[in-house]
């Protein structure tokens, strides 16, 4: 009787193996047609591999618990030929076929093949999807960039016409010449500078978490003190708390490992001309908020003058930006790219707040606090726990 | 030459070429198997043994001794060419042509001015032994100047530089071009060997070729360019020495290239100009290099199978379209 292999099916689009949980069927035991006789787990679900045509099971040449490739054979089936026949399946190799069945240029047809059911059409290992597409560069096409200061950001509007959507220099050349139908501006350092840290970052997946901060006992605050610090400087501190007692989300990630900050050192942004300054201030869990109102004030007018020192810059672990100064109530800032976190603070406004004691709406202060970060370093819960506590901070600022 | 002047084929030029340089310099010679009387197996020699009595040879049937002959006659002053019945034979006589002719000059700084006609690569029907093409293992050798010329205007101009130059030369003659190709008449004039020239312009992917395949090169050019894609075909005329040069200006132009050789896929002539592309010009690329080359095995004999095994104008016209969508 022929013996027909059964053997490992394509499972999914970019599946290249599973490894086999359980025998659904015995050495020996008769199985229909389409009978489920394997249980297999992928890396995303416990999949059923079912018999190619009825017939008996001959024997499993697989171990429970290893991995097998998509198209390696798993078993033998001993089925008869009718059914052989019936169903296009191809017999195990017994013997090699006769050479002198081998007529090459002879005049006569060929014998018509027999109807075949669809096979699987991998039988090793599938080719992995690989980087082609839009975002596969050419070398001629890198070395043109280069030449022209372009980075592949700037193609993000260009439609390939190339393999898989990629742009051909062809696409590229034509690109570059359609520009000069267009008004042309020189854009500042300042602004390239920008344009490169942002996309830079944005090479990560990023998110924003929000959560309203009632600003009243902040502002009830800030009137006592002298000099006046910022509703910005109160958020930068009580992040630097928080992330003193648990630095973790501020941590990057680089391979297999999380790099964790060495030094509560907190940047907060400064507009300036056509563009973003960011002057840094060092070990902000060690110092009170008297003691920064000054020094805030002082990297905000450096900034200004374009004047900040080398230890004023760069080697921050986070940032905070007042994005209600503009008038914003609610932002996703992007993190620096050498940065995990963001601290967005929008514009206060009054609003109704429900009081459960009073049995009536109250009206608040409140402002939008906004977290946005690097998802491969947290998740949702851990952003929301550092924001919960970051604004509870802020409710008590006579702590900070 | 034929009739009248009116036209003339690649393996009449061949003869032509040979006639001039044993009418033009005394101390040139003919010697190989039946090239006298006979006339050579293919005619290349047609009545030259009558027109120059004494100049035209016929050789033993050792390769061998053909070769070594040869370079004792061209350490002596002569300009010996030899004449092999296949290019496939000439490996017999290997030792002499790589061991002694090609070093023969770096070892003594007397020169080797020798040249080794090869009827060369497949014809229908030849089968294993009498289709090879042996370009790229010549073209290994230093010392070795090693021509592949497409046209019969090449075979002529390119066949009398050879007996000029003072290295010894193994000129590649294509078997499949000798009765089929023709010209109006011989060339006045020619490009210098080592020159590569631009057989057809394009802007859109570039083929580099050699001998026989420049045709079917330009003939999957022609196809292409009824869906509206210009080809660019090199033809190399000489793999040793290589123009890279005209090649990568070439590729400057277009972006994409493809090489095609009737040789074996292992390393090679086409490998050879992939590998100074990518070295020289990575820079040129738009799309990655390929290369077009014989089937990984001997030379079948079964005309079907033949015309499966060596790169076909339709062959090169499908990796051009492939090319070309990359």
């Amino acid at each position: 009787m022929p013996q027909i292999p059964i053997i490992m099916p394509q499972l999914g689009e970019s599946i290249a193996e599973a490894s086999i949980v359980r025998m659904l069927a015995a050495p020996g035991e008769t199985v229909r047609a389409d009978q489920e006789v394997l249980e297999v787990e992928t890396n995303k679900a416990t999949l059923n591999v079912v018999a190619p045509c009825r017939g008996q099971l001959a024997r499993w040449t697989v171990e429970l618990n290893e991995s097998y490739p998509v198209g390696a054979v798993l078993g033998y089936l001993e089925a008869t030929a009718e059914d052989v026949q019936a169903f296009g399946l191809t017999e195990a190799p017994t013997a090699p076929s006769d050479p002198a069945d081998f007529t090459a240029g002879d005049a006569a047809e060929p014998p018509e093949p027999p109807p075949t059911r669809v096979q699987p059409t991998v039988r090793g290992l599938p080719v992995p999807a690989h980087a082609g597409g839009a975002s596969y560069m050419s070398p001629r096409l890198k070395a043109r960039m280069a030449e022209l200061g372009l980075h592949a950001a700037d193609l993000a509007g260009v439609a390939g016409s190339g393999a898989g959507g990629r742009v051909t220099i062809q696409d590229f050349e034509a690109f570059i010449a359609a520009l000069d139908r267009h008004k042309q501006t020189p854009a500042s350092s300042m602004r390239v500078a920008v344009a490169d840290a942002m996309r830079r970052s944005w090479s990560r997946p990023l998110a924003t978490v929000g959560t309203p901060v009632a600003l009243d006992r902040l502002l009830e605050h800030r009137l006592t003190c002298q000099p006046k610090p910022g509703p910005a400087l109160y958020a930068l501190r009580a992040l630097a708390i928080a992330l003193s007692e648990n630095s973790a989300p501020a941590g990057r990630l680089v391979g297999r490992k999380i790099v964790h900050p060495s030094s509560i050192d907190i940047g907060f942004a400064v507009e300036a001309d056509d563009g973003v300054l960011v002057p840094v201030l060092r070990e902000v869990d060690r110092r009170p908020l008297a003691e920064l109102v000054g020094l805030y004030a002082n990297l905000v007018d450096l900034a200004r003058q374009r004047r900040l020192p080398a230890d004023a810059t760069g080697a921050a672990i986070g940032v905070v930006t007042n994005f209600g100064t503009f008038g914003l109530t609610w932002a996703t800032p992007i993190p620096l790219p050498e940065q995990t976190l963001v601290l967005g603070l929008g514009a206060g406004r009054k609003a109704p707040v429900w009081d459960e004691a009073a049995g009536k709406f109250l009206p608040v202060i409140e402002a939008q606090l906004t977290l946005s970060f690097d998802h491969r370093v947290l998740d949702g819960g851990a952003a929301g726990r550092l924001l919960a506590r970051v604004a509870d901070l802020m409710n008590r600022p006579g702590n900070l | 030459m034929g009739a009248n002047g009116m036209s003339v084929t690649y393996l009449e030029a061949i003869r032509e070429a040979q006639a001039r340089a044993l009418a033009a310099d005394p101390r040139v010679f003919v010697y190989g198997q039946d090239v006298g009387a006979f006339g050579g197996a293919f005619k290349a020699t047609k009545n030259l043994a009558a027109e120059h009595p004494g100049r035209v040879l016929d050789a033993p049937i050792s390769e061998d001794a053909m070769v070594g002959l040869a370079v004792g006659c061209a350490m002596e002053g002569l300009r010996p060419i030899i004449e092999m019945q296949f290019a496939d034979f000439s490996l017999v006589g290997f030792n002499q042509i790589v061991n002694q002719a090609a070093t023969l000059y770096w070892r003594t700084g007397q020169p080797c001015p020798l040249v080794i006609r090869l009827p060369s690569g497949g014809t229908v029907g030849s089968g294993p032994f009498h289709s090879q093409s042996l370009e790229s293992i010549y073209a290994h050798y230093p010392g070795l100047v090693v021509l592949t010329p497409a046209t019969v205007e090449d075979a002529y101009s390119m066949l009398l530089e050879a007996v000029a130059l003072d290295d010894p030369v193994i000129f590649c003659e294509h078997k499949l071009l000798y009765y089929h190709l023709k010209a109006e008449r011989l060339p006045d004039a020619a490009l210098p060997v080592g020159k590569a020239r631009i057989s057809r312009e394009g802007r859109d992917a570039t083929v580099v070729s050699y001998s026989a395949m420049v045709h079917e090169a330009l003939a999957a050019a022609e196809e292409l360019a009824g869906e509206g894609t210009q080809i660019e075909v090199v033809d190399l005329r000489s793999v040793k020495p290589l123009d890279t040069d005209t090649v990568m200006a070439s590729v400057a132009r277009t972006g994409r290239l493809l090489c095609v050789g009737e040789g074996w896929p292992w390393g090679g002539v086409t490998a050879e100009v992939v590998a100074r592309v990518v070295g020289e010009g990575l820079d040129l690329l738009d799309a990655p290099p390929l290369r077009l080359n014989a089937r990984n095995t001997p030379v079948p004999f079964h005309p079907h199978l033949w015309a499966a095994h060596r790169p076909t104008a339709r062959a090169i016209a499908t990796a051009l379209r492939k090319l070309l969508r990359l």
